[in-house]
């Protein structure tokens, strides 16, 4: 602030850009047609989607039996991608709807490309717990309704069943919210394309769109409403996501602490997994002027303040485990840190408590290498904390003769990559079709024509 | 910036109201001493634990301001910053309560075995109080006092250093914080543990301070020296300020009662079981009423955010949910569970501790400019609108 003793703010977007640069400047990618690299990129992406495709048509004609699970360890991978895509999909309603709300005009140039992730993130994580049913074409089963079974009514008391809800709640609401927020852009593409069958898409999509005040004002109210809906959304859904865990009675899991800590946890990995993404995306589509450094810092601060409240809930965690003199609680800590998967352990701690500290410096934060390095390792951090935290607490149980260890087959790890093609596919197509940044509400942050203020 | 800015000034009869507040407070504490000790120093306990939430709180709501860069809250920085004059005291009352009011935590007497016994060692916890209070205190008195010498060198640096100094403060509450709750109330009843408490300590508290900082800033409205200082739009972010953090108070509430109530482990449920029976019910009931089901609902629509009658009335409710939240969470261990127990020590010490504050405050807040007048984000602060 020091430095800038006329304004206390400095420009959001970069290069001077009037309202015309910046719809020209956007729908550009849209526009021109795909890249080599875009090419290159999906291919890789679409192979990676096909072998998750043939791994998970072969565990469900085979069965879970499949997966490396045993008698103690029942759940491990497929939960650990569960709540790790969950978690990713944190950040896009954090962005879109939280700090809306807290007026942070530098979420306009990120808010779509991070929704859109939440949402792809949402439909990553739905797959596992269809596939984990065992008989996925039942899962109309966890609807509740009156049926001819008896009639027999889903488990309300089941954390499990509450999750459901949730995410099938959150998919919904980030889904319109994101769709509601980029009818204006799509009616910008929709005069902009030439006829053909985009032209008439985008047209049929953004309602008949007019431009005129009354509909500026029906859109806004819309969006405040939505964006008030969608913020106790995002905290409940990591909070039930947690309950899954916490409302057992094993040591490790039945935490009271867990709830915000998978809160904050899933807005951490989310954040990141939205940096990972964002610096392609401005590097490659070329919208340095947009994605600035001043944005990637802000997110970097973002994750420095998530990633505090994550490691001051595992020294909590600790510390109390201890402090509770019950041998099992201790038992369940000590052997997260020192017991056979302590590598796993020590991984999330580098990853997640550590790497993020160089991120106090300002020159890491401005320098987008060192920025993307710490946002893959708090990627890779924050998958294993869910691996630790399922994993570890189950393998050595009550009884040392149920004690097991765990690795997964290889129907997993390919599921797991699967789930990623299908992450980096979507995201590619939506940065193919749709306007990555929200050109409407980035217009409205320009400092063009504030030039005396 | 030529504008004058009007000093508090307020008639002696204010202040001896303050005083004899005060002295009802302590002469309460002193006889509560001799005629129910236990009563006294449960009291006492509270009060001040109370306090250095208002103070923390305070501190916390400075450093947020910083750190974020937020400029709307710079025009009533004055306000959190003179809160924060009570935490000597209310430092000095916790540690006076951990030093002769032994008899309040049962570890002192019969210390624990295992690892809890190493925790709980009597020295360490003192030593540990000691070591949080000191940086806590010397940390916050860092940041106001560079605000204040702002108004003289208008160093437009000292912002920046404050802010790194807020950074700072931040980790280290949230290092230090859980654990001095731990020592300080939840071992209250040492064979209780949960790992939310620090957190549940943390949004009260925040809400508290939050809820003290409106109704100061439209006092000193009415007073004169947030005149033409202070406006709807300010209000309207302290109301949305408090909305979501009452929401945040219940969530973390929730949150704790749902999964204790629902593991059902003999060694959880008993604290809450003892707080939600016979007669404590009502109270249990009344403390999620006045913190956040009335403030929720009656803060929802935007006129009454605005509104300074309003907003008075929400925050004494959510102020007498303060006490009456430490009250829930320190009596039942301290004095009993069977009954609830209220008389004239609970109530003098109750009015007297605001007393004090007050005294406290006034002094403080007199002692500089109404506003941070040579902050570099003050105009905008003025001007600010939603």
């Amino acid at each position: 602030m020091a430095s800038m003793p006329s304004t206390i703010h400095s420009p959001l977007i970069l290069g001077d850009k009037n309202p015309s640069d910046v719809t020209n400047d956007i729908c550009a990618s849209v526009e021109r047609g795909p890249s080599l690299s875009w090419w290159v990129a999906i291919s890789i992406s679409s192979s990676m989607l096909l072998l998750g495709l043939i791994s998970v048509a072969y565990q469900i004609m085979t069965g879970i039996g499949t997966w490396g699970l045993n008698n103690t360890v029942g759940w491990a991978f497929d939960i650990t991608n569960f709540v790790f895509w969950v978690g990713i999909g944190h950040a896009g309603t954090l962005i879109s709807a939280v700090l809306f709300l807290f007026r942070q005009k530098w979420r306009t140039s990120v808010n779509r490309a991070a929704e859109a992730m939440t949402i792809i993130a949402v439909m990553c994580a739905g797959i596992f717990p269809l596939i984990h049913m065992g008989r996925p074409w039942l899962a109309h089963w966890m609807a509740p309704y009156p049926n001819t079974r008896g009639p027999l009514w889903i488990n309300f008391r089941s954390p499990l069943v509450w999750d459901f809800f949730a995410i099938s709640t959150y998919f919904t609401i980030s889904f319109v919210f994101w769709y509601v927020g980029m009818i204006p852009d799509l009616a910008t593409l929709r005069d902009r394309l030439k006829a053909g069958w985009r032209k008439t898409t985008a047209g049929f999509l953004s309602l008949g769109w007019n431009g005129s005040f009354r509909t500026w004002l029906h859109y806004e109210t819309v969006y405040l409403l939505l964006a008030g809906l969608a913020t106790p959304l995002v905290l409940s859904v990591h909070t039930i996501v947690s309950w899954d865990f916490a409302t057992s009675v094993i040591p490790g899991w039945h935490t009271t602490l867990l709830p915000p800590y998978f809160v904050a946890g899933a807005i951490f990995s989310g954040m990141s997994m939205v940096l990972t993404l964002m610096l392609i995306a401005r590097k490659t589509m070329r919208l340095e002027d947009y994605i600035t450094e001043q944005h990637v810092g802000a997110m970097c601060k973002m994750l420095i303040a998530t990633g505090g409240m994550v490691a001051m809930a595992y020294l909590t965690e600790f510390v109390t485990a201890l402090y509770s003199n019950s041998p099992y609680e201790q038992f369940a800590f000590m052997n997260r840190a020192f017991g056979p998967f302590s590598w796993a352990y020590w991984i999330m701690v580098g990853c997640n408590i550590l790497s993020p500290q160089i991120l106090w410096f300002k020159r890491a934060r401005s320098n987008m290498l060192v920025v993307f390095v710490v946002t893959i390792f708090i990627n890779i951090g924050m998958w294993f904390e869910r691996f630790v935290i399922i994993v570890t607490s189950l393998h050595r149980d009550y009884l040392p003769s149920n004690w097991t260890g765990y690795s997964p087959t290889w129907i997993e790890i390919a599921t797991l990559v699967g789930s990623f093609g299908l992450f980096l596919t979507l995201f590619l197509m939506f940065c193919r079709f749709i306007p990555v940044i929200a050109m409407a509400e980035v217009k409205g942050v320009l400092s063009h024509g504030r030039k005396n203020q | 910036m030529p504008r004058q800015y009007e000093q508090l000034n307020l008639p002696d009869r204010t202040l001896a109201i303050f005083k004899w507040l005060a002295v009802i407070g302590g002469a309460s504490f002193v006889l509560g001493l001799v005629f129910a000790p236990q009563r006294a120093w449960s009291s006492f306990l509270l009060v001040n634990i109370g306090m250095l939430g208002m103070g923390l709180g305070a501190a916390l709501f400075i450093a947020f301001q910083y750190i974020c860069g937020a400029h709307w809250a710079v025009a009533i920085r004055r306000v959190p910053e003179a809160m924060c004059a009570i935490l000597p005291w209310a430092a000095a009352g916790v540690l006076l309560s951990l030093l002769a009011g032994k008899s309040l935590y049962p570890w002192i007497a019969k210390p624990p075995h295992g690892m809890k016994g190493i925790i709980l060692d009597y020295t360490f916890v003192i030593g540990r109080a000691v070591v949080f209070l000191g940086l806590w205190l010397w940390l916050i008195r860092t940041i106001v006092a560079r605000s204040r010498l702002q108004d003289r060198t208008a160093d437009p640096a000292l912002s920046a250093r404050n802010k790194r100094s807020s950074a700072g403060f931040v980790v280290l509450f949230g290092l230090t914080f859980w654990m001095a709750t731990f020592d300080w109330v939840m071992s209250l009843e040492p064979e209780w543990f949960s790992t939310m408490y620090g957190v549940y300590h943390f949004s009260g508290l925040f809400l508290g301070a939050l809820a003290l900082i409106t109704l100061l800033v439209i006092w000193l409205q009415y007073e004169g020296p947030l005149r033409d200082v202070l406006t709807h739009e300010h209000l309207h972010d302290l109301g949305k300020m408090l909305f979501g953090f009452s929401a945040f108070w219940v969530y973390i509430w929730f949150s704790e009662y749902m999964l204790i109530w629902y593991a059902n482990f003999a060694e959880e449920t008993g604290h809450f079981i003892r707080r939600q029976t016979g007669a404590w019910a009502p109270l249990f009931v009344a403390n999620m009423c006045v913190t956040w089901l009335l403030p929720f609902f009656i803060l929802l629509p935007k006129p009454v955010k605005r509104s300074p009658r309003m907003l008075v009335k929400v925050c004494c409710l959510i102020l007498v949910g303060r006490w009456l939240d430490l009250y829930i969470l320190i009596y039942p261990s301290t004095v009993g569970f069977e009954s609830v127990t209220f008389g004239i020590w609970e109530l003098g010490m109750a009015i007297g501790a605001p007393g004090l504050f007050m005294l406290v405050f006034v002094r403080r807040f007199r002692s500089a400019a109404p506003v941070p007048v040579a902050d570099p984000m003050l105009e905008a602060s003025l001007h600010h609108h939603q």
